[in-house]
């Protein structure tokens, strides 16, 4: 008796935070579809305007800002993937003097806040003359994420048995081969939850776009979807539609790859 | 094939000394087993000469060539792990044929040197499958398929036979034995297991707190041990051991005296220890020749079958293990008599340990 109310109550608890989750989406989903200029989210519908999703895109030039957002994401994820990696096969699998010092002095990418240097980093990039390009939302977001990534791909690599490495050594493998074709195979699910998570902390960057681009060309979706609001303050149909069309590759992308990415979050918690 | 040298090889980490000038001579074919308890710097002496460890001090050569500095895959050698190291994502066939394609082997040449090696250890059906579809043994098998595909100079196996069940073990061990005799390759074997070492070494090493203790084949530890370390440690049950003092031709313990062996010197006078091995512990019959009767508590018996072993507690603490054939009657608690073949006692010096004498193998 006792195992089963646990059980209901189990269900109770995850039933309310699902509900603390879902709530605000679909909201956010309902007002989307509702005639525009009308008022409430969840007040008496009216039937379901897809058309919302057709003219906010055009309003908003959303085709644009989503395909910066899509050079700048592909971009920085493909870079940071690829330098995480090597970094982290270095801390988790090599041997070499002042590697713990060098592993701190990466995690401070992780500590400081972009907010704590951005200003500097402005003028360093005007500088350069990288501002107003899309370089300038590129490297700072790579040397952002490879922190985290570095810090990821370490834990992973720590977990491989040394064992498999020493074997591939003895049967002549370099280091680059090892790392690409012997231990990395075996990481798919840890670098599948780096690059969801890369994807999403550089798809939703606000700030950085804010300061470094002011070219209409070059501005990512979520500033494009502040721009929006800010012409818009009194439709919020067309506001909500905006909203969803930039959360949407999020989304695919995190039910796309979630199986990998909820086994790579468990990567080193359970053994296998 | 290459013969391997250790000269007076260290190896520190920090202040700690897990390899203390370690000197070993390996000849070509040779299969030579490094034993010894966890800790004894076994695995970091076979690790030095895989080159996965560097060497503090000392050198150490394969063949004639010197390879402190040479990288672990231009030593020409392959290593059988512990937890077998097989990767993972690779197919049977592929995990045989990695180290091979890494050196660029002519493809036919490949598929032969794995066909063959896949026969010789039963792994035809297996080619296909990858590592986690197979049993431990079968895993097992593999790993040293990939060291025998190669055809190395030497051979590096560390505790291979660990996670195999006991069974599977004393089959795998005849195995292993059997083809490297056939391929005379020279082999280097750690392991902690005594019995691992006496059955498949030509010649053991025996390693305690980072210093060789003896090496020599197994009938020499066995029957000669150079120090009570080693005397205790090779054979099972081990050896009994017992305080005594030489005196008039004789030796008195805490709670026994018998003739000293008939060697000289033997008796020389001083504290000794006296060592004694199961088999020469018997049961006291008038006329069997042993010195003795020397009597105790039996504290446990372990009936095995074919012999039974009992430990006996003598006056003053020492124990003996008595070697009873078939099934002995006694019970924890009963009195017992027993004595002792005198050609089976090796002293040892009370201080440090060092062997005495070295008796002449008993008959």
């Amino acid at each position: 008796m006792t195992v089963r109310r646990e059980q209901y109550f189990t269900y109770l608890l995850l039933g309310v935070f699902s509900l603390i989750a879902l709530v605000p989406i679909v909201g956010i989903i309902f007002t989307a579809l509702q005639q525009q200029g009308s008022l409430s989210s969840f007040g008496q519908p009216d039937g379901l305007h897809f058309g919302n999703f057709a003219d906010a895109w055009r309003e908003g030039n959303f085709a644009d800002y989503l395909r910066s957002s899509a050079i700048v994401v592909v971009a920085v994820v493909a870079f940071s993937t690829v330098f995480s990696i090597m970094a982290g096969y270095a801390f988790g699998m090599m041997r070499f003097r002042g590697s713990s010092v060098l592993f701190y002095v990466l995690l401070l990418g992780l500590m400081v806040p972009l907010e704590a240097f951005i200003v500097p980093l402005y003028y360093d990039l005007r500088d350069l003359n990288l501002t107003d390009t899309y370089w300038a939302l590129i490297w700072p977001q790579v040397g952002v994420s490879t922190a985290f990534g570095t810090f990821w791909m370490r834990a992973f690599f720590s977990s491989v048995p040394r064992s498999l490495v020493e074997a591939a050594r003895l049967d002549g493998s370099s280091s680059w081969h090892t790392l690409w074709r012997v231990v990395l195979p075996l990481g798919r699910p840890a670098v599948l939850t780096m690059v969801v998570l890369i994807f999403m902390w550089t798809w939703n960057e606000f700030l950085l776009a804010l300061v470094m681009v002011s070219d209409e060309g070059l501005r990512t979706a979520p500033l494009g979807l502040a721009f929006f609001q800010g012409r818009n303050t009194t439709d919020f149909a067309l506001l909500a539609a905006g909203a969803v069309i930039v959360a949407t590759p999020v989304v695919l992308v995190y039910v796309f790859l979630q199986r990998h990415f909820i086994r790579g979050m468990l990567t080193g918690a359970v053994k296998g | 094939m290459a013969g391997v040298s250790f000269e007076a090889v260290t190896k520190r980490y920090g202040d700690v000394e897990a390899v203390r000038e370690l000197s070993l001579e390996i000849a070509d074919r040779e299969f030579v087993v490094l034993v010894g308890p966890s800790g004894s710097g076994k695995t970091t002496a076979l690790r030095m000469l895989a080159g996965l460890e560097a060497i503090s001090e000392g050198v150490v050569r394969i063949g004639e060539r010197e390879v402190n500095r040479v990288s672990p895959r231009d030593r020409d050698i392959a290593m059988v792990f512990q937890d077998y190291a097989l990767y993972p994502q690779m197919t049977v066939r592929d995990n045989l044929a990695f180290g091979l394609r890494r050196r660029k082997t002519p493809k036919a040449d490949i598929e032969s040197r794995v066909d063959r090696a896949a026969e010789a250890l039963e792994l035809g059906a297996l080619l296909d499958r990858r590592p986690r579809e197979l049993s431990g043994g079968q895993q097992q098998r593999v790993a040293l398929g990939r060291a025998l595909v190669r055809d190395p100079q030497v051979f590096l196996m560390d505790e291979p036979l660990s996670n195999l069940d006991a069974k599977l073990r004393v089959q795998t061990r005849g195995e292993i034995k059997r083809l490297q005799k056939e391929v005379g390759t020279t082999t280097v074997y750690v392991t902690h297991d005594q019995v691992e070492a006496m059955t498949m070494g030509d010649r053991i090493a025996v390693m305690n707190d980072g210093r060789l203790e003896q090496a020599g084949t197994p009938e020499e530890l066995y029957e000669r041990p150079a120090n009570r370390f080693v005397a205790g440690f090779i054979g099972s049950p081990g050896m009994s051991f017992a305080e005594v003092s030489a005196e008039d031709g004789g030796l008195r313990g805490r709670g026994f005296r018998m003739p000293a062996p008939p060697t000289p010197g033997a008796a020389g006078g001083g504290e000794l220890v006296l060592g004694i091995r199961p088999e020469h512990v018997r049961p006291w019959r008038d006329d069997a020749g042993l010195a003795g009767p020397i009597e105790g508590t039996v504290a446990y018996v372990e009936a095995l079958g074919r012999e039974t072993f009992l430990g006996v507690d003598v006056e003053g603490g020492d124990r003996f293990i008595v070697c009873v054939e078939g099934r002995a009657g006694e019970q924890p608690g009963d009195r017992f008599r027993f004595g002792v073949a005198t050609e089976g006692v090796r002293l040892f010096e009370r201080e440090g340990g060092a062997a005495v004498r070295q008796a002449e193998p008993a008959r």
